[in-house]
C-alpha cells in the first residue's frame, strides 16, 4: 500500500470526493479506511442536500423598483433618472 | 455587460439585475429569513451597486462585489436587530466549553407575524432550519460555497476575511450541518388522516 493510500483524507479532499473531483490515488484510500468512508458519505449527503435547496426569487417587478431609483449615466457623463 | 452599462445603456442595467436578482435575494433571504426584509435589502444592494458602477474595478468579479454588499447589508441588519441566530459553536474564536457557552446567541422568542409564517413555510425544511441556526458568518460562507459554488478565495474576498478564517468557518458550519443530517432520517410527508 502506498503512502498516499494510507493517509486519511483532508477536509478539502472529502469535499472534492463529494463533487467527484478527487484523484484516483487518493480515492483508493476510501476502500481501505472505514472512518474516512463514513466521513465521505456524510459529506456527499451534505453536498446533495445543499445542492437541492430551492431557488428563491423576489416579487415580480423587482427590476422596475430598482431602476426607479438608479441613475443611468448618459454618454455625455450626465445622469438621467 | 458592466462596461455596456457604464456607457449608459439601460438594457444593460436591467440585464445585470436579471442575472443577479435571484442569487442575491436567495442569499439575503436565507440570512434574514424574512421575505419582505430580504426584498428591501436586496433592492438597496442593487441600487447601491448600480449607482456606483462608475467606481467598479473590473479587476474584481462583479458578482463578488454585489455579494459583498448584499452580505454586509444582511449581517449588519442581523447584528442590529439581534435576529434568531443561535450558533452551536459560539464565537468563532471560542475554544473552551465555557467560552463557547458564553458566546452562543439566543433564539428570539417573539411571536410570528404573517410574513414570518411565509418564511416558516418556505424555509421550514430540516436543512433550512439547520442553516438558520448557524451564526451569520458561517451561514454566509456555507451558502456562498455550496449554493453559489464560490471558491474559498472568492469567499474570503466577498466577506473581507482571511482565507484561513473562511476555512475555519466552513469546517465548523459543515460539522454542524453534517451532525444535524446524520441525526435524522430523510424526511417523509406526514401520513394523511383516513
Amino acid at each position: 500500500m502506498s503512502d498516499l493510500t494510507m493517509q486519511h483524507l483532508t477536509t478539502e479532499e472529502l469535499e472534492l470526493w463529494a463533487q467527484g473531483l478527487l484523484g484516483a490515488a487518493r480515492t483508493m484510500h476510501l476502500t481501505e479506511c472505514t472512518l474516512c468512508f463514513a466521513e465521505a458519505q456524510q459529506e456527499r449527503r451534505l453536498h446533495l442536500t445543499l445542492s437541492q435547496l430551492p431557488l428563491f426569487a423576489p416579487r415580480a417587478g423587482f427590476a422596475d423598483r430598482v431602476m426607479a431609483q438608479v441613475k443611468v449615466p448618459k454618454t455625455s457623463g450626465e445622469f438621467r433618472a | 455587460m458592466v462596461a455596456w452599462a457604464k456607457e449608459g445603456h439601460e438594457a444593460a442595467f436591467r440585464e445585470l439585475i436579471r442575472r443577479y436578482e435571484r442569487p442575491v435575494f436567495a442569499l439575503v433571504y436565507r440570512m434574514v429569513r424574512d421575505r419582505a426584509l430580504a426584498e428591501d435589502l436586496s433592492q438597496e444592494t442593487f441600487i447601491k451597486v448600480l449607482n456606483a458602477l462608475a467606481s467598479y474595478n473590473p479587476d474584481y468579479k462583479f458578482s463578488s462585489w454585489i455579494f459583498k454588499i448584499a452580505n454586509n447589508a444582511a449581517i449588519d441588519h442581523i447584528r442590529k436587530k439581534d435576529l434568531d441566530t443561535l450558533s452551536l459553536d459560539g464565537a468563532p474564536d471560542a475554544d473552551t466549553p465555557d467560552a463557547i457557552k458564553a458566546t452562543q446567541l439566543q433564539i428570539g422568542t417573539g411571536g410570528e407575524s404573517p410574513l414570518d409564517e411565509v418564511a416558516s413555510k418556505e424555509l421550514g425544511s430540516a436543512i433550512e432550519r439547520a442553516i438558520s441556526k448557524l451564526r451569520p458568518e458561517y451561514r454566509a460562507c456555507i451558502l456562498l460555497r455550496f449554493v453559489e459554488g464560490y471558491s474559498y478565495e472568492e469567499i474570503a474576498d466577498v466577506m473581507e476575511i482571511p482565507l484561513g478564517t473562511v476555512k475555519t468557518y466552513i469546517h465548523r458550519a459543515r460539522n454542524e450541518l453534517r451532525e444535524h443530517l446524520a441525526d435524522r432520517r430523510p424526511e417523509t410527508p406526514p401520513a394523511k388522516a383516513p
